[in-house]
Order: C-alpha cells, then structure tokens, then sequence
C-alpha cells in the first residue's frame, strides 16, 4: 500500500486509495485470465474427446493422444523441430556471440551497423520467408543467377530437397535472429565490470585469452535468457515456415506448429490438434517456468 | 579494446560485410521491385540496370488488393494499440504507483504469457470466434492483437512509469491532485517518451503478426500478412509486382525500426537487454 495517503481525508477517499489499482488492474487480468489459461484449459479438454471437424464433448481418453504419438507426420515434425531447434539454438548463440564481441570492438558507427543487424527481425517473417524461399528457389533466385552468369554447373535446390528443405528454414531463421542474439550479448558485454579486464591486460594476457576466461563466463546470465527465448521461439515458429515451404517438399519441413495448423483445418482432426497443441504448451511450460522462477527470484537490478 | 589501427579498420570491413550480407535478402527484395517483370526474370541479374517504379504501379493498381490488405493492418494495428494502451496505463500505474507484494508474481505472470504459443488457444478462439461471428472481421483480430500484446505493453509501461520518482507523484497526492488528476497532468506528461515507444513497439508487433491473421480471416479482414503469404502460390509469375508489394509492406518497419531498435530489443526481451 502506498504510505503516501494522505492521513486527512481519511474514508472514502482512503477506501478509493485501497481499490483503486485493484479495479484498474483487473481488466487486463481478467482478460489475459481468460484469454490465456481458460482456453488452454478448453484445449486440453478437446484432446481428451471425439472432435474431428466439429467439437464434440464425448470423453474418449487417451484415444486421440495415442492417435497422436503414432501418426507418422508428428514423428517427422518432432524429429523436425528438434533439429531445427538445436541447430538453431546454437548456431544464433555462436554468431550472436561472435557479432555483439565485434561490435564491442568500438567500431565506428556502432549504431547504425546495430541497427541493420537487428532489422531481419523487426520485419514481418512472413515478407521475409518468402523473400528467402523466391531467393532459395532454384528456379528464381540464387541458382538461376549463377547460371545466368555462366555457372552452369551450379547447384543449390535444398528448398525442394525433401531431406534438406528443413535446413533452408534454419538458414533464414538464423538470420532472423542473430542480430537480436547479438544485442542481448552486446548488452551483457556493457555490462560487465572493467576492472578485472584492465588488471589482465596489464598483466599482459592476450586479447582472446581474457574474453574465453573473464568475459564470456560473465555472460553466463545472457546465456541462459538467450537459450529460453530462442528455444521458445523455435517452438512457436510458424510463419517462417508457412511462408518458405508450407512443410513442404510433402511433410518435410512439418513442425509441431505447422502440424498443429493442418490437422486442426485441414484435416478436421482437431482432437489430434488439440493434443499436440498441450504437448507443444507442455514442453515450453517445462522450459519457462523454471528459468521465470530463478529470474523472480534474484533481485531486480 | 585494440587500439591498433590497422586491426581497427580491418574489423570495421568485416563489420561491414556482415552487415551487407545480413541485409542481402532485403535488398535483393529491394531491387527487383524496382525492376520490371521482364528485367526481373530474363535479364542476367546486375545490380546496374535502370530503376523503374512499374511494378509498384502495378502493386498499388485498383484490383490488385493492397489497399484493402494495407488498410485493414493499419486499420487494426493502430486500434490494438490504442486499446491496449488504454488498458495497460491503469494497470501499469497501479503497480508502480501501489505496489503490494503481489505486484511482482502478478507483473512475471502476464510476461509469462507472452511465451504460451498461439496454437495452445488457437481451437477455442477459433471455436467462439466462429459462434459468435467474429471471424473474418476486424473487430475480431483486433481483440486479439490487444490480447496478444497486452502483457508486454503493461510490462513496458510499467518500466517506465517506475523510472518516475515516486517522490513527484506523493507530492501531486499531498497537494491534494485526484488519482486522474496526478496520472494525466503529472506522470503521463513524464513519461510520454516511454509510452510513445511502447505505442511503435506495438504497432510493429501487431503490423507484422500473421499467425491469427492467416488463421481467423479470410479476406474481408485479411491483413498484408495474409495477402504476401498468398504469393508463394503464384510463384514467378509477377515476381517484380510480388516484391514491390512485398517492399510496400515492410517499408513502415524499415522506417520505424531504425528509430525503434532499443525499444525493440527491450520489449522482445522483457527488460533482459535494457
């Protein structure tokens, strides 16, 4: 309660005081309440019952989970979303890393090169998707552009490779959000207290010597935040998809997402959907809860 | 850290060149809308060929849709952000302003919604959007973009209303200012920045969402998103058109986002990177 209430008008105002930021604060709860967790709650319901392409309340148990767990196209979306998420992961950490130490380097026009590297993910993935699926597309842009220049042998048609079109999602992901990768790490770089860094070079340690041992273990905070919401979006990524390969070539690039999407509209399956969607909400509540209650329980800065 | 000049100049050129590759796609994206569909599909790719603005007539030619699209996004960004806005500036005063020992667990649980996908209340949305006649219908995706964004803009409001020292708005409560009062004359004015970058932050994000946009609408209430995610079916054949709209739709960003990019980062990240 606020200590700055005013003692002498004591009542009704004091009363207004009290409840006030209760019922200013209500309507957003009550409607994240009630958009979030009581549609989660209706979801999980449709997975335990017979809907196909109307809802219907009939309880069938486990039926449509164990529908779910030996559909064929769920096995290629998990197996999916697992290469795409650690490939993903990983390569937007190192890049990111290697980017924000660069830019550390007091670079002339720091601003403007942040800005350019942070644009990919400002911009709506689904203009970009599609830019990068005409640019991947043997037909339109890269390989026709080496054979238009006389590079007839050229090849690059891992868009409509079924085993590689999963790999040019990584790609323009990875571009994506590299550069947002690279301003949390230049962030954490700021941060970090000069003194031991000073203390080393006066020691005479060289350059890559002080950031493996002093700086990059101070990081370890953007680190973990990093792989959260990296490993968060990875599960969510949809547009990316939709737009460069639809899942295509056939179910090749499916993720749970994309799965999810398709059985619920397509295929009037929506108690399979409805599973993998719990499942999917399952997975990232195991992933950002924990690090929500670590976080909450360090002080703010 | 090197004061070396040559080592200085040498990563500059690199710093360079991955900024040119990063900003590739866009470019490429860039010049063959400005290219004619002939130029764009026959002609040996050159970066020296004589600009046109064809295309973008084409793009923005009666028929082609874009002003339906480009109206509804506009349409139903601003409103999203307006209301949510409206919504969040209570709440986020209330928190900074009262505090109790809820605030905290109350201000990580609406941020934790922000992670929850889309496709865990896709169904149900979907379900009472079609009872209640709200799909296809800008109403209907504008309640749900305020949804969406809602957590993060009564975060981000938030974080700027507790960079106001407390002791300003005490003073406003012991001269006798009513709540409406002290919000509107007194904390409002200071942190207008903030909630103007809040505002972009939020017309960007809703600008550029496109899961509920493909998902609930059809046409009537289609947005850019849904128009752009069409193409890929047309593929090649008006490519030059394709990509001037494609520019027209990520132009507003391109803009906005060269002023907004801390914002960005900021609100992305729930405060993580400041």
């Amino acid at each position: 309660m606020s200590n700055a209430s005013p003692e002498r008008d004591g009542g009704a105002r004091e009363r207004l005081q009290r409840w006030l930021p209760k019922l200013v604060l209500s309507p957003s709860c009550v409607l994240v309440l009630f958009f979030v967790y009581g549609f989660i709650a209706w979801t999980s319901y449709i997975s335990f019952s017979d809907s196909g392409m109307m809802p219907d309340y009939t309880w069938v148990g486990l039926h449509q989970w164990s529908r779910l767990w030996t559909s064929w196209t769920w096995g290629i979306a998990l197996h999916n979303i697992w290469v795409f998420g650690l490939l993903y992961i990983v390569s937007c950490i190192v890049l990111g890393l290697i980017l924000a130490i660069l830019l550390d380097q007091r670079i002339r026009a720091e601003g403007v090169l942040r800005t350019i590297y942070l644009y990919p993910m400002a911009l709506s993935f689904i203009v970009t998707g599609t830019a990068w699926q005409w640019f991947l597309n043997p037909g339109l842009g890269l390989e026709k552009t080496m054979h238009d220049l006389g590079w007839q042998s050229f090849s690059f048609n891992w868009l409509i490779d079924s085993n590689m079109a999963i790999y040019t999602v990584v790609i323009a992901a990875v571009w994506q959000a590299t550069g947002f990768v690279m301003a949390m790490f230049l962030a954490g770089l700021r941060g970090i207290d000069g003194e031991m860094i000073k203390a080393a070079q006066i020691d005479g340690a060289p350059a890559w010597k002080i950031y493996a041992r002093i700086i990059i273990p101070q990081l370890r905070p953007v680190f973990l935040s990093a792989v959260v919401v990296l490993a968060h979006l990875a599960i969510k990524s949809f547009d990316l998809i939709v737009a460069m390969t639809g899942g295509g070539p056939g179910n090749a690039t499916a993720v749970p997402a994309t799965f999810m999407y398709s059985y619920a509209f397509s295929r009037n399956e929506m108690g399979i959907a409805a599973a993998s969607a719990v499942f999917m909400l399952a997975v990232i509540a195991a992933l950002i809860i924990p690090y929500l209650y670590s976080e909450l329980r360090e002080p703010r800065s | 850290m090197n004061s070396n000049r040559f080592t200085n100049g040498a990563l500059g050129v690199l710093a360079w060149g991955v900024a040119l590759l990063i900003f590739f796609p866009i470019l490429w994206l860039l010049l063959t809308s400005f290219k004619t569909e002939q130029q764009a599909f026959t002609v040996v790719p050159n970066f020296f060929f004589s600009p046109t603005l064809e295309s973008f007539k084409m793009a923005l030619a009666q028929g082609s849709g874009y002003w339906h699209y480009a109206w509804n996004s506009a349409l139903i960004a601003v409103a999203s952000t307006v209301i949510g806005l409206a919504l969040a500036v209570p709440a986020a005063y209330a928190m900074a302003f009262y505090p109790n020992k809820r605030t905290d667990f109350l201000l990580v649980w609406m941020v934790s919604t922000k992670f929850i996908p889309a496709v865990g209340v896709l169904i149900p949305i979907y379900l009472v959007y079609s009872a209640v006649g709200l799909l296809d219908n800008a109403l209907g995706l504008t309640l749900l973009f305020t949804a969406m964004n809602l957590p993060i803009i009564v975060w981000m409001v938030y974080s700027y209303f507790r960079d106001i020292p407390k002791d300003i708005v005490e003073a406003a409560d012991i001269d006798g200012a009513s709540i409406m009062q002290t919000l509107f004359k007194v904390v409002l004015p200071l942190a207008l920045p903030g909630l103007a970058s809040t505002g972009l932050l939020a017309l960007i994000l809703a600008w550029n969402e496109s899961f509920w946009s493909i998902t609930m609408t059809d046409h009537r209430a289609a947005t850019l998103a849904v128009y752009i995610a069409s193409f890929k079916s047309a593929e090649g054949l008006f490519w030059a058109k394709m990509s001037a709209a494609s520019v027209l739709a990520i132009a507003p960003i391109i803009v906005l986002g060269w002023f907004t990019q801390r914002q960005m980062v900021r609100g992305l990240t729930f405060g993580a990177v400041k």
